[in-house]
């Protein structure tokens, strides 16, 4: 039995020394299993692949769509906040122009913000945050750096309501900056106002600047009313009738100063 | 509950028209959206649910506005006055004239308003301004105002089924 077994190893070890030897011929026998399998193989490879492939595809996919999602997100919230930074900018410059002209008016002003709009076109009215709890009053003058918006007609514990100076019920003291005309600004149509009462004699030309006279104690003096569009000049009568084009442009009106005391400026 | 449903719309046309609206050159002569809800609150709605209202938000409007205190209160209540009577001889509320109810209803608000500006302060509107605004808001709300309607009605009519359902289930 132990001498078999010898001869067997014996007999295993000279076939595998020689098949060793042989190992670079054509005519190995493992070659003639391959054109069998291989082609099972090459099968099964494939699909495995391709289902690997698949997976990780989709899996890419996903997380792809996933990253895509987190960064139109970030895109969005990037382009939010710029947008947000560039409201706070633009609010920055119309605070510091305020603040300039807080400087320059020489009156005691508080600054508040549009919240509100009259919703009629007949009317030209606006609401805003500031009342009687912050000493606005009634009769106060609304006013911005590029001129005079209107006066507080109403006023409750935290809000006000102002009345525009191109509304058809307002009017203030003007004077042409220039020749130093008196009349009355009279709110009109279209936005526009109308410079009454100004003598025939007076010269007023198109262009000219309209102020406050400061006479009316509402508005103090110097403040910028708006252009003169229009003159026309009657053959009868001892008026002239002026068209005043106001630098306020109240439809993008958002922070307004009231002017709390109104100190008659000297100009 | 019928109240609430009235008070939050109409609060929301007012803060809408106050606020919203003006940021738009587009609706810079758009007409009172609070007058297709009274028109409806007219042709649709008890006396008892509509007054309240009408009172309520009139007295809201004319505290906002720049106008002579009342006029729209007159201008609401005289519109569902005159929008009742109508309706006793007229089936406006399901017919071609629903087209044209909130523009009659808008040309009369306009003709109040601009009554009361040339009482207040004479010969301070030109014509040309006043007929082009008129026409604009007329225009606005021929196209507008029916879809406006509609619309309260239907979300009228989706909040009592909703409140009754909910009364049941509870």
């Amino acid at each position: 039995m132990i001498v078999g077994v010898i001869v067997l190893i014996a007999i295993n070890i000279i076939i595998l020394s020689a098949s060793s030897r042989s190992y670079s011929s054509y005519y190995e026998p493992g070659r003639i299993a391959i054109p069998f399998i291989a082609p099972f193989q090459k099968a099964v490879t494939r699909s495995v692949r391709f289902v690997r492939g698949l997976w990780s595809n989709y899996f890419y996919l996903v997380t792809a769509a996933k990253e895509n999602e987190r960064i139109r997100e970030a895109l969005n919230q990037a382009v939010e906040e710029n947008n947000h930074l560039l409201e706070l900018k633009l609010f920055n410059i119309r605070l510091r122009e305020l603040l300039e002209f807080q400087k320059a008016i020489t009156s005691r002003v508080i600054a508040a913000e549009v919240i509100g709009k009259d919703p009629s076109p007949w009317f030209k009215t606006i609401i805003i945050d500031k009342g009687t709890d912050d000493r606005v009053r009634k009769g106060m003058a609304v006013v911005i750096s590029d001129g005079v918006v209107g006066q507080v007609i109403s006023a409750s514990s935290h809000y006000s309501k102002v009345l525009l100076i191109t509304a058809h019920n307002s009017s203030a003291d003007a004077l042409v900056q220039r020749t130093r005309a008196r009349g009355i600004i009279q709110g009109g149509a279209t936005g526009r106002c109308a410079f009454k009462y100004v003598l025939r004699k007076h010269d007023v030309q198109v262009g000219d600047r309209v102020i406050t006279s400061g006479l009316d104690d509402v508005f103090p003096k110097g403040l910028s009313i708006g252009q003169v569009s229009r003159v026309i000049k009657p053959d009868a009568g001892i008026f002239q009738e002026v068209t005043v084009i106001p630098y306020v442009e109240f439809e993008k009106l958002e922070e307004v100063l009231v002017v709390l005391n109104p100190l008659k400026k000297q100009l | 509950m019928t109240h609430f449903f009235h008070f939050i719309i109409c609060f929301f046309l007012v803060i809408f028209q106050t606020t919203v609206m003006p940021y738009f050159p587009m609706f810079d002569r758009f007409y009172d959206l609070l007058f297709p809800f009274i028109i409806f609150l007219s042709l649709f709605r008890p006396l008892r649910e509509s007054i309240p209202v009408i009172l309520f938000f009139g007295f809201v409007m004319d505290t906002l506005s720049g106008g002579p205190f009342g006029l729209y209160l007159t201008t609401y209540l005289w519109l569902f006055v005159g929008v009742k009577w109508m309706t006793t001889f007229l089936d406006v509320s399901d017919s071609v004239l629903l087209l044209f109810v909130v523009a009659a209803g808008v040309l009369i608000q306009n003709l109040i308003f601009i009554a009361a500006i040339t009482i207040s302060s004479p010969l301070t509107l030109p014509f040309s301004q006043v007929m082009n605004t008129i026409a604009v808001q007329l225009i606005w709300a021929t196209f507008t105002g029916p879809f406006l309607l509609l619309f309260f009605n239907y979300s009228h009519n989706k909040w009592d089924k909703w409140i009754s359902q909910l009364f049941v289930k509870t």
